[in-house]
């Protein structure tokens, strides 16, 4: 039963406005309390910013740095509020961790020119894992925001000279617009994709380069297939409703052509 | 803390734009009640129904006529003016039974009548699948008029609805469309994608006639249209563009065995100035 519900809550959150997943989420765990842990853990939400008070940086909150009520700063490797014995990486994945922050860092740059970006890692049995996360938000005026959130998840499998890499990447994308012509357009939604490699692995510092590259040609198919989605598939659904053309004429356009064909055929 | 019945019934009257049976088949696995929810979630299906301009086939008919707040006789009963029939509706089930004859009786009985085949034109100009309705409102001082259009595509992943809700008061004179037009699409492969929109229309009509009213609403819609059009431009060139480059300005993928590894590419980072 509880996986079946699982699966519904699931098949609900994946219906219902996408703009209001963290309610609805709310509103599902209050109604079969015991999804909370395993909905927290995979149905993605916009992700909140923080400041880390020892680096006085911003760093991204999710259920990856969290333990209990308290957040891990990458920056600091020190969680907020303080806990005494809260769960860090091993010496040597916090190694990758701080390198890797600092490769993302310069990606988050060179793409999108602002924004909050955050790099968690964790020890595996055989490998390691992460998580990859930044945001971004523009407003332009009061009429027009836009919010960009992604969170991208691999993990690592240490093989002979080589690792397996298993990287899950979900996109959050909310725009709105609101002027008197236009009224009021909301269009928010998420995306989700997943790719696996067996990459060659010289030293800890190829998984940087591995990651990195995986990342960055997945957010390069992501935003082609966001634009393809938000800015073409929606604006033809629209066009599936409604015909700005006069439907008569199309017909008889149609028509003629058949009747074209056919003479031709002849 | 809010209770079962009230999340429940927001998330019916949530439910997009032909995916009703599928919320109301969570829900009732969510809650575990199966069967058992439905009578406590009568009054979110009703609200959903009457918002949403639900269509349903009249009895031995293939005609599908309009729900809504606007053609309400009473109870769960309804009134078509084209076929001049009234209906009950079972809100949960979406289905209709119990269809009697029922004249249009009102003072505007001949605009309404004038209406219902100028916008019957108009729909049928624009709008491939549609239902539409002209009903007497507010005491029979005003016609309401309504049309929604639907297309439903869920082995492709894409449900979509388009709203038209206009309220017309009868003067003898000029007079004014209110109303709002409401476009919802949901697309959901491998993700959620919603795009919903509200358009207030307000529109002088200089003179009482179906052909005016029609006349104006159609070119109201088709201005909306062209806008929505171009808004999806200005998002995809603005906000878009704003939020993530598609590659970085030197045009160069991100070097990471320069960035990478335990030393951090200072010159990159320099290199652009910054």
């Amino acid at each position: 039963m509880a996986d079946a519900q699982f699966d519904s809550a699931l098949d609900l959150l994946r219906r219902l406005n996408p703009r209001d997943t963290k309610a609805n989420l709310q509103a599902i765990t209050t109604i079969v309390p015991d999804l909370t842990e395993d909905l927290l853990s995979s149905v993605d939400q916009p992700l909140e910013i923080r400041r880390c008070p020892q680096t006085s940086r911003d760093y991204l909150l999710c259920d990856y740095n969290r333990d209990g009520d308290s957040y891990r700063s990458p920056w600091s490797n020190e969680f907020d509020p303080p806990l005494e014995d809260g769960t860090v990486p091993s010496e040597r994945v916090r190694k990758l961790e701080v390198a890797a922050n600092e490769a993302f860092d310069v990606y988050r740059e060179l793409y999108y020119e602002g924004g909050v970006g955050s790099v968690y890692f964790w020890d595996l049995d055989d490998g390691f894992a992460g998580v990859i996360l930044l945001k971004k938000g523009v407003t332009a005026g009061s009429q027009s925001s836009g919010e960009w959130d992604s969170i991208h998840v691999f993990e690592a499998t240490d093989r002979a000279r080589m690792s397996h890499y298993k990287l899950t990447s979900t996109v959050i994308l909310h725009l709105a617009n609101e002027t008197d012509a236009l009224g009021e357009m909301d269009l928010s939604g998420n995306m989700t994709r997943q790719v696996e490699a067996d990459l060659p692995v010289e030293s800890d510092a190829s998984h940087i380069a591995n990651v990195g590259r995986l990342v960055e040609d997945m957010e390069l198919k992501m935003r082609n297939l966001l634009q393809e989605v938000y800015f073409g598939k929606a604006k033809d659904v629209v066009g599936e409703l409604r015909s700005l053309g006069s439907l008569s004429e199309t017909n008889r356009d149609r028509a003629t052509q058949l009747e074209m064909i056919k003479g031709m055929q002849k | 803390m809010a209770s079962t019945i009230e999340l429940a019934s927001a998330f019916i009257e949530g439910a997009p734009p032909g995916e009703l049976a599928d919320v109301v088949a969570d829900v009732q696995a969510l809650t575990s009640e199966g069967d058992d929810i439905l009578p406590s979630l009568a009054p979110a299906f009703e609200r959903y129904n009457e918002s949403q301009l639900t269509t349903v086939k009249l009895p031995g008919s293939s005609q599908e006529v309009i729900v809504s707040e606007f053609n309400k006789v009473e109870g769960n009963r309804y009134f078509d003016s084209e076929s001049q029939t009234s209906f009950e509706i079972d809100h949960t089930t979406q289905t209709a039974s119990n269809a009697q004859s029922s004249p249009l009786e009102s003072q505007n009985a001949d605009l309404i009548k004038s209406l219902l085949k100028s916008l019957g034109v108009h729909a049928k100009e624009h709008y491939p699948n549609c239902s539409y309705g002209v009903y007497p409102i507010e005491n029979d001082s005003a016609v309401a008029i309504l049309l929604v259009a639907n297309r439903y595509s869920p082995n492709n992943f894409w449900n979509g609805r388009f709203r038209a809700i206009y309220q017309v008061p009868v003067s003898s004179s000029s007079t004014a469309v209110t109303g709002k037009i409401h476009v919802d699409v949901h697309y959901y492969e491998d993700g959620n994608v919603a795009l919903n929109t509200t358009k207030p229309v307000k529109i002088s009509i200089p003179s009482v006639t179906a052909e005016s009213i029609i006349g104006r609403i159609a070119a109201a819609e088709r201005d909306y249209q062209e806008e929505l059009n171009r808004a999806f431009v200005r998002m995809s060139e603005g906000a878009f563009k704003g939020l993530r480059r598609q590659l970085p300005i030197t045009r160069q993928k991100v070097e990471w065995e320069k960035v990478g590894g335990y030393r951090l590419g200072q010159d990159i980072s320099g290199g652009k100035g910054r």
